[in-house]
């Protein structure tokens, strides 16, 4: 798979909205030897102005709506959300909860949604690839 | 006689001038493609709203902090004993004033 326009490494931020944090777990695993998608170029960077995409883990709890909202508004154009885990997709077993405003595509706009409770590394490793792939397309239309 | 070091201004202005244009080299490899006028160029704090610009100060009890902390012992009984209430500044004023006469009646009579 070769890039023509996204020639550096992808950098993602992650925020949890009120996960369980299972999905979180598996984020980082991804980071650890066994996956280690850093060598892929892909790292996780402590602020969104910084990043490329978006790891959004939870069902959006009400306070967290506003804060991720923000957040997402912090990333630079053009951007790529990524939702981890059911929760973040559809609820899951938070769906009927009085404090939830999620799912999260109720507050931003998502691009690639990775199902599962909590989803295997390789699922997340894939998801972030799509978006890697969404963004290359972007990127030449912003060119 | 202690020597002075080298000084020459020249150097120095060759030194900020090589340290400007890599400045500026670096700042021209930059990211680009922030919008400015919108949140993409807002300060970061964990996703809270960031305070208005002229709220954006370290406070001076910031920077006091490890003054305060030795000196806690100090600090405490007398931070408690302002308590903002008059009538107590009063009591404080008689008490410190009959202390005083006390002392300067004992001084006048040895």
């Amino acid at each position: 798979m070769g890039f023509n326009s996204f020639k550096r490494a992808l950098w993602a931020y992650h925020i949890n909205t009120g996960s369980c944090n299972g999905c979180d777990i598996e984020i980082l695993a991804t980071l650890t030897p066994r996956y280690d998608v850093e060598r892929f170029g892909i790292v996780l960077v402590g602020s969104p102005r910084h990043a490329d995409v978006l790891l959004v883990t939870g069902p959006v709890a009400r306070q967290m709506a506003s804060r991720v909202k923000r957040v997402y508004e912090q990333v630079p154009d053009p951007k790529m959300v990524i939702v981890v885990g059911n929760c973040g997709i559809e609820g899951d077993v938070f769906h009927e909860s009085y404090n939830l405003v999620g799912p999260v595509d109720q507050i931003i706009p998502v691009d690639v949604y990775v199902p599962g409770c909590p989803p295997r590394p390789e699922a997340i490793i894939e998801a972030v690839v799509k978006a890697w792939v969404k963004l290359e397309k972007a990127e030449q239309g912003v060119r | 006689m202690v020597s002075l070091p080298f000084w020459n201004p020249v150097i120095c202005i060759i030194a900020f001038a090589i340290l400007t244009a890599i400045a500026c080299l670096f700042t021209s490899r930059g990211q680009k493609k922030y919008k400015k006028g919108t949140a993409q160029t807002e300060v970061f704090l964990s996703g809270e709203e960031p305070p208005a610009v002229e709220q954006r100060h370290i406070k001076s009890h910031n920077i006091y902090w490890g003054f305060f902390k030795t000196l806690k012992e100090y600090y405490d009984p007398t931070v408690r004993a302002h308590t903002g209430i008059v009538n107590d500044f009063i009591i404080w004023f008689i008490a410190i004033a009959a202390l005083t006469a006390v002392i300067l009646l004992i001084a006048s009579l040895t």
